[in-house]
């Protein structure tokens, strides 16, 4: 008898959990795709994440320079748009954390912790593929499209879940030792 | 661990513990199912993306048309472009192509998503999976209605100012540009969750259950 309540409720919830997911989405989109935001905030990073990608292509010898969002050698030069700079990722996995029912404080060191991942990730993919692009230009094409925007994008959904798991296991525990200790003896 | 297994426990079950309905589970073998998914699914994509492609082509011409008139978008899709073509384009004019992969390739993501499962084979999995995938379908059709949109508002000159308003050419534009930047990669996670992932137990359930771990 209790059952078909407590479902209800669980999907209601879940179902909860999706509309403010998205709702966050498209304010994300709102503020990030406004001319201001993407001039004063996304084109900087967007050229911080060339420079930082271009020190570590000099380490392994590839003699990269940067011009703005661009990094350019003698074989191969690439433009790091919006779509390649994390920040996609990032805007998803802020939405789906906020969205999720947690206290604030686990919310923003997990946004914190995810965003740093989420750029060490994207670091890995523009390094190579400009290196895939030098040395095996015929690559770059699907390499860029379909595979490292795909692993970029699950390792962020995977980041997600790695926290909300450590997150439901940590109100399950509070919501049994409450149980517990209300429970008749 | 200890913890999580006392959260899971028959007992708790069974006292009628409402179901949760954030219980996401994340553990190395779910990860690992999940690039195993991955792999498999991109091996998929890349071998079925032509006469998918052919599929979108011919559900967004229908609907593109529907709204036309006169009805003069034709689509045709070769591997990885989906070449738009209007029979009131000037024949010397160049036609337009559009890249495929990028509107459909979060297909991958669905097939690792649902990878996750801890029985990602068994029918019911696929089932929901099936689901998912029919409705990633639509999302592909619509987005690729907004491209076509998109293009003929903002970028045939001045034959889009004059077919098409300010608030029109925002709309198609927008919505376009929303599907690239965060649309397509959240698609793919919020129809898992919405359709994927295993139904929380019911307390009814969980106490028939309950003994048999």
């Amino acid at each position: 008898m209790k059952a078909i309540p407590e479902a209800k409720s669980s999907n209601r919830r879940s179902a909860l959990f999706l509309a403010r997911f998205v709702v966050l989405l498209v304010a994300f989109y709102l503020i990030v795709a406004s001319h201001p935001v993407n001039d004063a905030v996304i084109v900087p990073f967007t050229a911080a994440v060339a420079r930082v990608s271009a020190v570590v292509l000099n380490v392994f010898g590839e003699k990269v320079q940067v011009h703005g969002t661009e990094l350019r050698s003698e074989r191969f030069a690439v433009e790091i748009e919006n779509g390649c700079n994390g920040v996609e990722t990032a805007l998803l996995f802020g939405a789906a954390v906020l969205a999720f029912p947690a206290p604030w404080r686990r919310r923003l060191l997990g946004l914190l912790l995810g965003f740093l991942a989420i750029q060490l990730i994207n670091l890995v993919r523009v390094v190579t593929l400009f290196w895939v692009g030098a040395h095996r230009p015929a690559l770059f094409g699907p390499s860029h499209t379909v595979l490292w925007q795909s692993i970029v994008v699950l390792c962020g959904v995977l980041l997600f879940l790695l926290w909300a798991s450590r997150e439901a296991r940590a109100r399950s525990a509070a919501k049994e030792v409450a149980d517990g200790s209300n429970a008749p003896r | 661990m200890a913890r999580t297994r006392r959260a899971e426990t028959p007992t708790a079950r069974a006292r009628g513990a409402e179901p949760d309905a954030f219980a996401v589970r994340l553990d190395a073998g779910a990860a690992l199912r999940a690039v195993a998914g991955f792999a498999l699914t991109l091996g998929v994509w890349f071998a079925f993306s032509a006469p998918y492609e052919g599929t979108l082509a011919a559900a967004a011409q229908v609907l593109v048309r529907t709204f036309e008139s006169p009805a003069v978008t034709t689509l045709e899709s070769t591997p990885g472009e989906i070449h738009v073509e209007r029979s009131d384009f000037p024949a010397d004019s160049g036609r337009p192509g559009l890249p495929a992969a990028d509107t459909h390739f979060n297909f991958v993501l669905l097939g690792a998503l649902f990878a996750l499962a801890p029985h990602p084979l068994r029918p019911e999995n696929f089932k929901r999976f099936w689901i998912a995938a029919v409705l990633l379908w639509v999302v592909h059709v619509v987005a690729l209605v907004f491209e076509i949109e998109s293009l003929y508002a903002t970028r045939l000159g001045p034959w889009s100012a004059e077919h098409y308003g300010a608030a029109a050419r925002n709309f198609w534009a927008a919505g376009f540009h929303f599907y690239q930047i965060l649309g397509r990669f959240a698609a793919p996670f919020a129809l898992w969750w919405g359709v994927g992932r295993p139904a929380a137990p019911t307390a009814a359930r969980a106490g028939k259950g309950a003994g048999k771990g």
